[in-house]
């Protein structure tokens, strides 16, 4: 197998058009020999002779799914965040020793096409249709299904998705259970969480908001059986999956369980906002803190992320939601959150 | 009519309030309730920011006008604004983090940075800081601060939170910013301007005559223009880039003041700093009614008004009008 090369090598034009020809070439002699793999996406079909190996991951979150699987991308997008080669720590154990050329901003297609793939999984990476028509020249591309929405299709979904592709679906199907098991135990663990009230918040600068309907974090609790408070419901939502909260009427985030995620790892501002001590959620120490990582982990959303979501979070919200502001929730204190 | 807007401000929002609860929230403090803590911790601050910064924009933009001899300047046009987002995203970039307090700070540095560029490149060094050449260096100046903010946003895409939220200024941070400190500075400003207003008035009548009369030009344009730095500086550090306050509030001072004795420029200040202050008032209440219960920022809201009204006064200059 070709090494993987690291992002600064230099790239030839004699290379791309080489790899071009190349693939041109190669491409009849390839569907001459039959289809192995199939699979329909909203831009059309997938199609691999047999399981791809060299795999660039330039969707935001797709590179958890491969590694889930024992398949090492040759490049990875960078979303956010501070880690080595964008790989978040949940996913790091499944890195060993390589390191993947990471992507960042926009597609680079000498970058892609430099590093010679089989498969390119595009889902949830945003890119225009006439990039597409470009890369799916270098390597065939994955995209969501047509009845998916870019940016929101679900991770079971793309689990198996990106299984199929790569000839594993027996591994996909079995990491997509466990992990829905994980979540059915631990509802089964916990029977006063059903029914419950819980809302994921979020605070950016003086702007207090919340998560609703469809987005990962609200789905992250409504999978474990929590419901979303009355009031937020009927706050109006803005594209379907968060909504911002006046300053002076933080009620609607009076929950059994609140959850305040973090986009930039810091905790101050919400330790800071005055009106946040006046939420009942606040005064029986309700309140759990998602720091850098956890938070990272629910946007995400993803095969791995969410077990690793849950296992940090369990605890916390056991604490939290007994409804005494002297059961300690750990990650509240740590983030100046406690009453 | 500053008292009007004032008791807008404090009452009208999303939540209501009774009357007794004002009184009740400044002697008997509760933090428990929201009530309490929307009047001490929301509405007032927000209050007395409108006025300190509208005041603060209001005076700045008189100056600004008054030395550069152009109905058409905005304080901003020193590159302030550009240079306190400029210093926020490189502040973000470097520092990784997105802390209200900490980046505050760097806005009123960067504002002041800016414009002392801008002064320079002017040619203000040499005491010969003429309206168009402080226009150009200001245009270029601002320039280049916006694409750097714009490359620093392209390499760190996390950035760009703190950049989306300083495109169109708002008081809604108004108690965490530096709102004493900056009040401060902006006093002093004021009392600045008032000290040099009568000298840029003999200088409004043209550099050589000025210095017939015995006064030293170059003194007065960098007074003015620390007058313009500090204050246009300090609004910005508390409430971000509002933009045309500083342009429409001195010309509806004018026109206010269009048939009164006195029309100097001194009064003409403490015109323009009630109407900045008002303005900017009534632009934060509507922002919190217009769409409730979400916000729309002052700054927007000022700009869609002062969009309009600017067009407005620009039809109704005479070519060569100086007012």
């Amino acid at each position: 197998m070709a090494p993987i090369r690291d992002k600064n090598s230099e790239f030839t034009r004699r290379k791309f058009s080489l790899c071009c020809g190349a693939a041109c070439l190669a491409a009849p002699y390839v569907s001459a020999n039959g289809r192995w793999i199939e699979v329909e996406h909203a831009w059309g079909t997938l199609r691999l002779n047999q399981p791809a190996e060299r795999v660039v991951s330039i969707g935001y979150t797709t590179q958890d799914a491969l590694l889930a699987m024992g398949v090492v991308p040759l490049a990875v997008r960078h979303w956010f965040g501070e880690n080595p080669n964008s790989i978040w720590p949940w996913a790091l154990k499944t890195l060993g020793q390589t390191e993947p050329v990471v992507i960042t901003g926009e597609v680079s297609i000498e970058m892609i096409a430099d590093l010679a793939p089989d498969l390119i999984v595009a889902i949830g990476s945003g890119i225009a249709r006439a990039e597409y028509e470009i890369l799916v020249q270098i390597a065939p591309v994955l995209m969501h299904a047509s009845d998916e929405p870019v940016f929101g299709s679900p991770w079971q979904a793309d689990t198996r998705r990106i299984g199929q592709a790569l000839g594993k679906d027996g591994h996909a199907e079995k990491l997509v259970s466990d992990v829905e098991a994980k979540f059915l135990s631990a509802r089964s663990r916990h029977p006063d969480w059903q029914g419950a009230t819980a809302v994921a918040a979020w605070q950016n600068g003086s702007v207090t908001g919340a998560f609703l309907g469809q987005d990962k974090r609200a789905q992250f609790l409504t999978q474990l059986g929590f419901v979303p408070p009355e009031k937020l419901r009927d706050v109006t939502a803005r594209q379907g999956f968060y909504a911002t909260l006046s300053p002076e009427d933080l009620s609607p985030l009076d929950a059994d369980l609140l959850l305040w995620t973090s986009s930039l790892g810091g905790s101050s501002d919400i330790a800071r906002l005055p009106m946040r001590r006046t939420l009942n959620a606040h005064r029986q120490g309700r309140e759990v803190f998602a720091d850098t990582d956890v938070s990272a982990a629910l946007s995400f959303g993803s095969v791995l992320s969410l077990p690793f979501a849950l296992d940090r979070l369990e605890a916390d919200f056991n604490a939290a939601l007994d409804g005494r502001p002297g059961t300690i929730v750990a990650s509240a204190a740590s983030a100046g959150l406690t009453p | 009519m500053l008292m009007i807007g004032a008791a807008v401000a404090l009452t009208v929002g999303v939540r209501e309030i009774e009357p007794h609860e004002y009184m009740e929230a400044l002697w008997h403090y509760d933090p428990f309730d929201p009530a309490h803590v929307t009047i001490v911790h929301i509405r007032l601050p927000r209050f007395l920011a409108a006025i300190v910064v509208g005041a603060a924009l209001g005076i700045a933009g008189l100056v600004m006008q008054a030395l550069s001899r152009n109905p058409l300047a905005d304080p901003g046009i020193l590159g302030v604004n550009a240079g306190a987002a400029f210093a926020l995203v490189l502040g973000t970039a470097l520092m990784s983090q997105a802390d209200q307090t900490v980046l505050t700070l760097l806005a009123f540095p960067g504002a002041a940075v800016a414009s002392i560029v801008v002064f320079a490149l002017g040619g203000g060094l040499k005491g010969d800081a003429g309206p168009v050449r402080l226009t150009l260096a200001g245009a270029a100046v601002n320039a280049f601060l916006l694409s750097s903010v714009t490359a620093v946003v392209l390499v760190q895409q996390e950035t760009f939170e703190v950049k989306r939220y300083w495109v169109a200024g708002s008081l809604s941070d108004a108690a965490y910013r530096p709102l004493t400190a900056m009040a401060v500075v902006i006093g002093l400003a004021t009392m600045l301007a008032f000290a040099i207003a009568p000298s840029i008035e003999t200088l409004s009548l043209g550099t050589d005559l000025a210095r017939g009369l015995g006064m030293r030009p170059g003194y007065v344009q960098a007074g003015a223009l620390t007058v313009v730095t500090l204050a246009t500086g300090a609004a910005v550090s508390v409430a971000g880039p509002i933009a045309f306050l500083g342009l429409l509030a001195p010309h509806l001072a004018t026109r206010v003041l269009q048939n009164s004795k006195d029309r100097s420029l001194r009064f003409r200040m403490v015109m323009a700093a009630a109407l900045g202050a008002f303005i900017l008032m009534v632009a934060d209440v509507l922002g919190r009614l217009i769409m409730a219960p979400e916000e729309v920022r002052a700054g927007v809201v000022v700009a869609l008004v002062g969009g309009p009204v600017f067009v407005w006064i620009a039809r109704s200059l005479k070519p060569g009008a100086t007012a």
